[in-house]
């Protein structure tokens, strides 16, 4: 082909541009991280003197090793359980249940719309009731219902897609339905598991709304959460602000950037829920 | 030891009733073939047989045993899907040995065992692959040595070599009859090719819209099929129907006629037949002889040389084509006249409503 | 016998042997590894939502007596000015959040019709999906910064001779909801153009060279193969769009809180200030419902659409 040509050049002009877009404000931040602290900087303009000492202060004052530890704990609350329940539910409909239960994925994926404001008003009633306001499991729990929707869709279709064949030789061969799904069926749904372990990874991560409603020690919040305290207490100084900014938001990107296909591919086919 | 039996087995999928009523017993060791054409209920009947699939009603005994409400684990069976259905996260080695790790074999027995298999397989080279490395045959030697390893009490195969080519087909029926001989097991076969079940079987049973046809050894069914559609699936090529009426019939011999025939047809006698009853008459393709003044003449419209023998088509009118396979090699020519004849004893009579008389 | 049924037929019928204890068996194991997810879901979500509707009903400060008042919250919700036009600002938020990344990735997806490979499709992938990694309040801090009166939008105005058209553009009345909007649409561009670039690659390549002897022009193309061919994606991508445009919270918190006045102020916010700040708690799950409702009301059409050929 050779029109190709061209196109190709427009192509990579057009997503250069893309590419800048989405890059500037990462840019403009980290120019603005550097300047002296408590002054207002430019949009984009490197500063004469950078102060790289602005990160290790925004560290200081964001507490930012209790903040990836507390971000870490909820994370290890949240997606193993999900990722199992859900694995388990996901077998469950594909292949256990047939059209006189598919009510019961239905009312599942009635949940798959739902905006979390939706339910937050009563969850935080709910938690208290619990006893569980201001501590971890505030979020952990309701994270745990409130991504199963998705999650149980998610390992459905997976499911779905293992021939029966496979199910069948299993029970000949002598499997229980539990030995089964461990032996023939996880390790068949690693791929499955991978993305979900993803995209829950980074939605957790990353939740806002549960954080700021339910619990109010920004150490005891996700990364996200603690991000918002950290905006109303420093919000005036913008060197300060850009550079704890950056540090919140860099365990995820390295973890994408080292991950980058993973990421990718998860986001790519998750997206059904964003 | 076991053997299989089935009494009035019945099974619908939600109001449509796919196998109507199956009664059928096979013996130890017996090797038994379910023919019949696609969606006639060959796959769901040994499935059941599997207890993949319940039986709305009716008994299922294997080797005594009623197991309409044992889980298939329990039942003593092993089956070889036509999908292969190996495990592809595991190595043929895994694969085979699986049923053998869930019983919790010692695993210097299930080694001994899997070794054991895979020789008699002749896959041995093939133990540390895994499945997506092989070819179809060899996965489908897996698939065997799987179901072999657990040395089951029934054999259960659908459809096995439906995805192979047709070389290596005839290879592995010949081997799967030499491991029937070898291992002296129950095996059921489910299968759409009448050649398959006609070299593999003891015994056949021929399923037609969910009810079984004729239960039979493969020459009973070539020599006596019980009604038009068994005459029909088996033997190839397929058998001649001619609608006929009884002309006379005396001790010796039935004459035929039809508007068809060149010359009454003579069948040999059989009771309850007056003249003028209405029938069909089957004649198998290889019955048929050169004979000038044989009862079937028309124009040669085909002429296929196979070299040990000759396929010849011959019109009789505008919606009427016989078939006659000729022994050796036969000087017909296309578009001429021919006529055709047949020995008393190689007519198939068949009543109004099919039946064999 | 007085139904004529002739004797010989009268064979045992049909040992009947259901419900046989298997497929009860079955059952109670479909049931235990369903149970654990249901668990979950009945506890925080189903039962939170029951608690929604029930709550909308009442009036109650979330401490005090509550007191039954029907259907009075929704009647607020769809009277009351500012609540009306709280949710026509989430609708307007949808022309930013949906339309631009939509028609954008449209644009670039039919452009760059199946250049992705190599290190720069990966290079591309990786830039254009950091919005999607990163927390959405960090997408907010940054934008704020970017809109601030010293930040990069004015410094880039001023520098092509606008220096007019600067302005604290988040704190001003009129442009504050516009600029919430264009942070989202910056956060889902890269999303909406990677799903659709991946969607194009997978349409058949001679159905544009049938389509091109055929005497299509480029626009053709668009409208008879790519549009077509990308109506998935394209659903895939509003749905998404448009339910973070409606459900929007994390910016809007972030960046304005609302304001100025309540000109950003959207649904999810509104819900939040008013069962925590105002203590109105039943008018706050009447909103919630109405705002769940809607999102449903939105997206069935987007459903319909995408799903109709298939
Ligand atoms: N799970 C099922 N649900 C509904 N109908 C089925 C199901 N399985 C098979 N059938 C129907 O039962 C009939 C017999 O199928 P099957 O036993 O697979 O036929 P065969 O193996 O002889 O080709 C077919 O008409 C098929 O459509
Ligand atoms: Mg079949």
């Amino acid at each position: 082909m050779t029109a190709a040509k061209p196109k190709t050049w427009l192509a990579r002009l057009l997503l250069a541009l893309l590419m800048t877009v989405t890059l500037l404000p990462f840019l403009s931040m980290f120019t603005a991280a550097l300047a002296p602290s408590g002054s207002y900087p430019n949009g984009l303009s490197w500063p004469a003197d950078p102060q790289w000492s602005n990160f290790a202060r925004a560290f200081e004052a964001a507490n930012m090793g209790q903040l990836v530890l507390s971000s870490t704990l909820i994370v290890l609350g949240v997606v193993p359980v999900s990722v199992l329940a859900a694995t388990m539910a996901g077998y469950g409909l594909a292949k256990l249940t047939g059209g006189r239960n598919r009510w019961i994925y239905l009312v599942f994926v009635a949940g798959l719309t739902l905006p979390f404001e939706a339910v937050i008003t009563p969850l935080y009633y709910e938690v208290r009731a619990f006893g569980l306001l201001n501590t971890r499991f505030a979020i952990i729990l309701p994270l745990i219902g409130l991504y199963m929707p998705f999650s149980v869709y998610w390992m459905r279709a997976h499911f779905l897609n293992v021939p029966n064949d496979l199910t069948e030789a299993a029970q000949l061969d002598g499997a229980t339905r539990w030995k089964e799904f461990w032996l023939v069926q996880v390790p068949l749904a690693r791929p499955a598991i991978m993305s979900l372990t993803i995209l829950l990874f980074l939605w957790t991560w990353n939740q806002f709304l549960l954080p700021v409603v339910l619990v109010k020690d920004p150490s005891r919040r996700t990364m996200a959460g603690a991000l918002g305290a950290f905006q109303g207490q420093w919000g005036t100084d913008v060197p300060l602000l850009c550079a704890g900014s950056l540090l919140i938001l860099a365990p995820t990107v390295l973890l994408f950037l080292a991950f980058q296909r993973h990421f990718v591919a998860a986001l790519l086919q998750g997206s059904v829920k964003g | 030891m076991a053997g299989l039996k089935l009494q009035d087995v019945r099974k619908n999928f939600g109001a449509v009733e796919v196998i109507k009523g199956v009664d059928l017993e096979v013996e130890h060791g017996e090797f038994v073939v379910f023919v019949g054409p696609s969606g006639c209920g060959k796959s769901t009947l040994l499935r059941m047989i599997a207890g993949l699939e319940e039986t709305t009603s009716g008994r299922l005994e294997i080797g005594d045993r009623l197991v309409n409400d044992v889980e298939p684990r329990d039942r003593g069976v092993a089956m070889v899907f036509q999908s292969y259905a190996l495990y592809p996260h595991m190595t043929v080695y895994d694969n085979v040995g699986f049923g053998l790790k869930l019983a919790g074999t010692p695993k210097a027995v299930r080694d001994a065992k899997i070794r054991a298999a895979a020789r008699v397989l002749q896959m041995e080279h093939l133990l540390d692959r895994k499945p997506a490395q092989l070819s179809g045959g060899q996965r489908q030697r897996v698939a065997i040595g799987r179901a072999i390893v657990r040395e089951p009490d029934v054999f259960l195969f659908d459809e096995p070599l439906s995805n192979l080519d047709a070389a290596l087909r005839v290879d592995m029926r010949m081997e799967l009859a030499r491991l029937h001989t070898d291992l002296g097991a129950t095996m059921v076969y489910v299968t759409h090719d009448q050649v398959e079940a006609m070299t593999l079987a003891d015994k056949i049973v021929v399923l037609e819209g969910g009810i079984v046809q004729q239960v039979g050894s493969p020459l009973d069914l070539y020599n006596r099929p019980a009604n038009l559609f068994v005459a029909g699936f088996i033997g190839s090529p397929k058998m001649n129907f001619l609608a006929v009426t009884v002309d006379s019939v005396t001790d010796d011999a039935i004459r035929l006629a039809s508007p068809l025939l060149a010359a009454p047809a003579v069948a040999a006698p059989r009771s309850w037949m007056l003249p003028g009853d209405r029938l069909t008459l089957g004649i198998r393709p290889h019955a048929l002889l050169l004979d000038d003044t044989g009862p079937i003449g028309g124009e040669v419209t085909l002429v296929e040389r196979l070299g040990n023998e000759t396929i010849v088509r011959i019109r009789l009118d505008a919606a009427t084509e016989v078939t006659a396979a000729l022994a050796g090699q036969r000087d017909v020519a296309l578009g001429a006249a021919a006529r055709l004849g047949l020995a008393p004893d190689d007519a198939h009579l068949f009543d109004n409503d099919g039946r064999r008389l | 016998m007085t139904d004529g049924t002739p004797l010989t037929d009268a064979r045992p019928r049909a040992l009947r042997l259901l419900p046989t204890g298997r497929s009860r068996r079955a059952r109670y194991t479909a049931i235990l590894f369903v149970l654990p997810a249901f668990t979950a879901y009945a506890v925080f979500v189903l039962a939170p939502l029951i608690m929604s509707l029930y709550y909308s009903t009442l009036r109650w400060d979330g401490i005090g007596k509550a007191r039954f008042t029907g259907l009075a919250n929704y009647v607020t919700v769809l009277t009351d000015p500012d609540l009306l036009s709280i949710i026509g600002n989430a609708f307007e938020l949808v022309l930013y959040f949906t339309v631009i990344p939509v028609l954008l990735g449209l644009a670039v997806a039919s452009a760059i019709r199946g250049h992705m490979a190599g290190t720069f499709g990966t290079l591309t992938r990786t830039v254009l999906f950091l919005p999607q990694v990163i927390p959405l309040v960090a997408a907010g801090i940054a934008w704020s910064w970017m809109f601030a009166s010293t930040g990069l939008v004015n410094q880039m105005l001023t520098a092509v001779g606008l220096a007019d058209w600067t302005r604290g553009w988040l704190g001003d009345f009129d442009f504050a909801l516009p600029a919430v909007g264009i942070i989202g649409a910056w956060v889902l561009l890269g999303l909406c153009t990677m799903l659709l670039v991946t969607g194009i690659t997978k349409i058949d390549p001679s159905l544009y060279e049938a389509a091109r002897l055929d005497g299509a022009r480029p626009w053709h193309e668009f409208r008879y193969v790519t549009l077509p061919g990308l109506r998935q994606e394209i659903g895939v991508c509003v749905t998404v769009t448009v339910i973070s445009a409606l459900a929007s919270f994390d910016i809007v918190y972030i960046a304005t809180g609302g304001g100025p006045g309540i000109t950003t102020m959207v649904p999810g916010l509104e819900i939040y200030r008013l069962a925590f700040a105002h203590r109105q708690v039943g008018l706050a799950s009447a909103l919630a419902i109405v705002l769940m409702v809607l999102v449903l009301i939105a997206i069935t059409p987007v459903q319909w659409y995408a799903r109709e050929k298939k």
